[in-house]
């Protein structure tokens, strides 16, 4: 083992050579620690204390209320008056791309070649264009998988953790540095505070501090580190009687940064029968410069808010004005058009240009037009020259973290379900993982295994490696929904005998596994998965759950409810009721896997159910301990705000609520202290420092609307609130991510038109008017019903007839009226706005 | 159903169907993947370096055998331990004209012995490749072994010419008998 172990000095911060995943155990102490890292000391002062934390000083770098408002942010709530009618602020920033063609950054970093030596075993036999590591073995090992030999084809894929160097953290460093100050002098000058040095950067970019630090595609590491490098590799057997023992098995690896590796796999098809036939460093050269020259630089860059929507929606038609102006604005460039002063918004979008077409529509290929709008939204469509052939690639538009790769959440669901359903598993008791007693559906075990941090393995005995190295990935996403993170840091999505070592001083790990010797060596593990029967195994070897304070404190403040929390001696009933909810909804995940529903709907299920276990958690918190820091806001709340008060998760009654923590208790006081809870604490401060509305739990409002009998005056409450303060394209996506089209989309919000107040009605039916003008909000408004939409019209023309003279009103609701009855002939619905041209604004 | 059940278990017990782990090792082209096969299937494979493992069921005098068979490169050697724990029988796999190796064998094997995990394992060793002209017989394979300093653990070394199937069946006759004596599997 003498080699593993010498993996891992190559893993310091000084070094900046890579190391295994296993590295990751070197960052553990730290994100298990009190202060979660170096990198956002600034951060720990908010996400540490237990009292529900103070809303950051107003200096916070990226803080959109203070760029747009030039005021400070606790002020923000009561600026949408002066908002209201300030067109600006309703335009969606300026767009950028995810990958400028300028950018000095490789897609892919190196290509790796190994082979399996007849004599000496793995060895690595090229690295391009320089040697990612001197440990080429350990990697060579990892590239060619167990039992290779049996099968002419696999892929496999790892992690690596390799460290920036320190030149490449002060440059980082040094850019961040500019771009704050710049930001700091343009809040100056607006604040009428002039500096000498204000000529300069004068196009300095504001909307860049909205993105700096959430979405930039590399995602908020939680101070856990560079971003992780990922591999994907291929191996291939060829039986060949002319050589030495009758057989050659190499591999090729692809690493790279971003995290939709698989779009690499056609390539390393080719490139590897082509290092068959010339094993040189030339064919791997020839492979990098290929995937280098892979122009992304028309995939627009969305902000964080805009990925959660683009994500959670099935809608293949969303943010496709984007793309269209992406192309617009690179025609001009090419027409020589000057556009470099124009800002690239909405409101001034140019008539659409002839040959902007859908990519597979009939114009497109007619006309062979140059550029194209993808046919979904979601994936941005490229292509890769190798040896003179095009090669098709498909790059997901909205990365969110913990996805990496290409994997089914329904396959991983089903493989465990179908052999549950045939013959239920009976688990023995762990209260972290039977949430629901014995019979605990797996998956339920599953996800409460990665919540709380244990050990868990995949095994796929006589499966190809990249099967059970896609089981890990979708477990992954599974336990993150896209929320949470710190999995895929910890994961191996395929390792074998040679890491264990490393592998054991990781704890709380996900990894694949083809090797039948794991299940032999119960003390390796906490659940193992096999992948080929099945079947889930908790560990005879697994730790005990502690019993911790905050069960005893939910006991004693809730002793009619105590004897429902789980105790370890299982005599807690939440085996026969469905406390928790799981049961019910593993029940609609199958019923929606059995009617066909497809991937994204699945997964936006699932993000559904870690932040709802997130949101349970944080009233967990406030009601045990007195505060939770997995909510920010509150205070702020107290301080500024007139109307409804109120956050968190919402409850029908308080029965049902002490119900359902009692449920949850063990598996939220599991999930404290891990990593997936620290690094949750740090994004929940970082999102509340640039998020819009401040202090409004827009989730809470719509639980309220949609779970609770509230009386006329509580509803008029919560609809006055959303009219008054939504109004800017960032409010309203916030509001829109409330109120996913899977979930009902805007109907509570829309029962405000039928509200018995007056004031609510108009309100409302504004409210709907802007977010019908939304470049997202128009999917939704189309969803609406007839029936609203008919509601809407007849508010606006009653308050039309109201106002008299309300010229824009009038023409606002003729044409309401108007497309109402050419959407009859299409078969579509109403419209508020001109459907031929969703783009306009109205200013 | 109860019934059949419980007859079923007792014809287990009676006949030892009961699995037993062998772990097969040994240096690299030995012979190892093809004795499994010849084993398993009974025909002859054309085999290639193993890439980690081999694992196979088979039964033989109604014993049922779970045959691990571990790649020999020198580089991954230090992977066999892991695979120690649970086994009953340790088959060490010997290339019988490869005169220049044999003292390499005999290290590798000690080590193996020398581990708690495998004190109780009965040890059969193939000293394979006997149609090589030059090959070295069993009596010479045992002293560059060193077996006779082993105390306490009953050991064979069975000729054989693994491609041909000679000297498999003897050598798990002998291994069958032993598993039966031995007290884990109910044996005096």
């Amino acid at each position: 083992m003498a080699s593993a172990h010498q993996a891992l000095p190559i893993l310091t911060r000084a070094n900046s050579a890579a190391g295994y995943a296993n590295g990751a155990a070197l960052h553990h102490q730290r994100s298990l620690s009190t202060v979660p890292s170096p990198r956002s000391a600034e951060m720990s002062q908010n996400a540490r204390p237990a009292r529900s934390p103070q809303p950051p000083d107003g200096d916070w770098p990226s803080n959109p209320s203070a760029k747009s408002k030039t005021s400070s942010q606790h002020s923000s709530l009561s600026a949408g008056a002066q908002r209201r009618h300030d067109p600006a602020a309703r335009r969606p920033p300026k767009l950028r791309s995810q990958y400028p063609r300028n950018s000095t950054e490789n897609h892919v970093e190196y290509i790796l070649v190994a082979s399996f030596d007849i004599d000496r075993g793995p060895v690595m036999e090229h690295q391009y264009p320089i040697a990612i590591t001197g440990d080429g073995h350990m990697l060579a090992e990892l590239m060619l998988p167990d039992q290779a030999h049996v099968r002419n084809q696999d892929w496999t894929i790892f992690f690596l953790h390799k460290d920036t160097s320190q030149e490449e953290d002060d440059a980082e460093r040094r850019a961040r540095e500019e771009r704050r100050a710049r930001r700091l002098r343009k809040r100056d000058r607006a604040q009428g505070v002039i500096h000498e040095s204000d000529d300069e950067e004068e196009g300095g970019d504001l909307d860049e501090d909205w993105d700096d630090d959430v979405s930039t595609d590399s995602e908020p590491e939680g101070g856990e580190g560079p971003p992780l490098v990922y591999v994907l590799n291929l191996v291939n057997t060829k039986q060949d009687k002319t050589v030495k023992r009758g057989a050659v098995v190499k591999a090729m690896a692809i690493c790279t940064r971003h995290p939709f590796l698989h779009i690499y796999k056609p390539l390393l098809l080719l490139a590897l029968e082509e290092y068959f036939k010339a094993p040189v460093p030339e064919t791997l050269a020839m492979l990098f410069e290929a995937v280098n020259q892979m122009d992304l630089s028309l995939m627009p860059k969305l902000s964080v808010l805009e990925r959660h929507l683009l994500q959670s929606s099935d809608n293949k038609d969303l943010f496709v004005e984007k793309f269209e102006q992406m192309i617009q604005a690179r025609i001009a460039e090419e027409t020589g058009e000057d556009v470099a002063d124009q800002p690239l918004d909405a409101s001034q979008t140019p008539a659409k240009r002839p040959g902007i077409f859908r990519s597979g529509t009939k114009e497109h290929i007619q006309t062979h037009a140059a550029y194209v709008v993808p046919r979904d939204t979601h994936e941005f469509e490229s292509k890769v020259m190798y040896k003179g052939i095009p090669i098709p690639i498909k790059v997901p538009v909205a990365v969110m973290p913990e996805i990496v790769g290409d994997f089914s959440l329904i396959k991983l669901i089903q493989n465990f379900s179908d052999a549950h359903a045939k013959s239920p598993q009976t688990f023995p008791l762990h209260p972290h993982l039977t949430t629901n007693g014995p019979n605990t559906h797996p998956i339920i075990v599953l996800i409460n295994a990665l919540l709380t941090q244990k050990r868990v393995i995949f095994l796929g005995h006589n499966m190809p490696s990249g099967d059970v190295a896609e089981a890990v990935l979708a477990a992954c996403a599974l336990a993150s929904g896209g929320i949470l993170r710190g999995f895929t840091r910890h994961a191996f999505p395929y390792t074998d005998l040679t890491k264990i070592d490393d592998l054991l001083n990781v704890p709380g790990f996900i990894a694949g596994v083809t090797n039948p010797t794991f299940e032999h060596h119960p003390e390796w593990w906490d659940l193992l998965c096999d992948l080929s029967s099945g079947k889930m195994k908790i560990s005879s070897k697994i730790e005990a759950a502690p019993i911790t304070e905050g069960l005893v404190y939910f006991q004693q403040q809730n002793p009619a409810y105590a004897n429902l929390v789980y105790s370890s001696s299982g005599s807690g009933s939440s085996s026969n009721n469905d406390l928790t909810g799981d049961a019910a909804f593993m029940a609609d995940i199958l019923r929606s896997i059995a009617t066909r529903a497809g991937e994204r709907v699945i997964r936006s299920k699932w993000r559904a159910w870690v932040l709802k276990f997130t949101r349970i958690a944080a009233a967990f918190e406030e009601s045990v301990y007195g505060a939770s820091a997995l909510y920010i806001g509150s205070d702020e709340h107290e301080a500024n705000m007139t109307g409804p008060g109120g956050h968190g998760y919402v409850w029908a009654d308080e029965a049902t609520k002490a119900k359902e923590l009692a449920g949850n208790v063990t598996r939220i006081e599991g999930w404290r202290n891990t990593r997936s809870y620290y690094s949750f604490i740090q994004d929940v401060a970082k999102l509340y420092t640039i998020r819009p509305l401040k202090g409004l739990d827009l989730a809470h409002m719509h639980d309220r609307l949609r779970t609770q009998r509230l009386t006329p005056m509580q509803s008029k409450e919560i609809y006055d609130t959303l009219a008054k303060y939504v109004h800017t394209y960032d409010e309203i996506c916030l509001l829109l991510g409330v109120m996913p089209e899977s979930h009902a989309g805007l109907f509570y919000l829309a029962l405000g038109l039928f509200h018995k107040d007056r004031d609510v009605r108009v309100g409302t039916a504004d409210l709907l008017e802007r977010i019908a003008e939304h470049d997202a909000g128009q999917h939704w408004w189309r969803a609406l019903s007839r029936f609203e939409k008919l509601a809407y019209v007849r508010i606006k023309r009653e308050a039309e007839a109201e106002a008299g003279a309300g010229a824009m009103v009038t023409n606002k609701a003729q044409r309401g009226v108007a497309g109402q009855h050419d959407r009859e002939r299409d078969g579509g619905g109403l419209s508020p706005v001109d459907s031929n041209n969703h783009n306009k604004r109205i200013s | 159903m109860g019934a059949a059940l419980s007859i079923s278990s007792l014809f287990g017990k009676l006949f030892g169907s009961k699995e037993v782990r062998i772990l097969m090792l040994g240096l690299d082209a030995a012979g190892k993947t093809t004795i499994l096969y010849k084993l398993k299937l009974n025909q002859t494979m054309t085999t290639i370096p193993t890439v980690g493992f081999n694992v196979e069921t088979f039964t033989y005098k109604n014993i049922k055998f779970n045959m691990w068979d571990v790649g020999g490169q020198d580089k991954i050697r230090p992977l066999w331990r892991h695979y120690y724990s649970g086994t009953q029988g340790l088959v060490f796999v010997v290339d019988s004209s490869d005169h220049a190796r044999i003292d390499e064998a005999r290290t590798e094997l000690h080590r193996i012995l020398n581990d708690l995990e495998m004190s109780d394992c009965l040890l059969l060793v193939f000293a394979n490749k006997q149609d090589v002209t030059g090959a070295m017989d069993p009596q010479r394979i045992t002293d560059k072994l060193e077996l006779h300093k082993l105390k306490d653990r009953p050991w064979f070394v069975q000729p054989a010419i693994a491609i041909e199937g000679e000297g498999l069946t003897e050598g798990f006759g002998w291994l069958s008998d032993n598993i039966k004596k031995m007290p884990k599997y109910g044996g005096k």
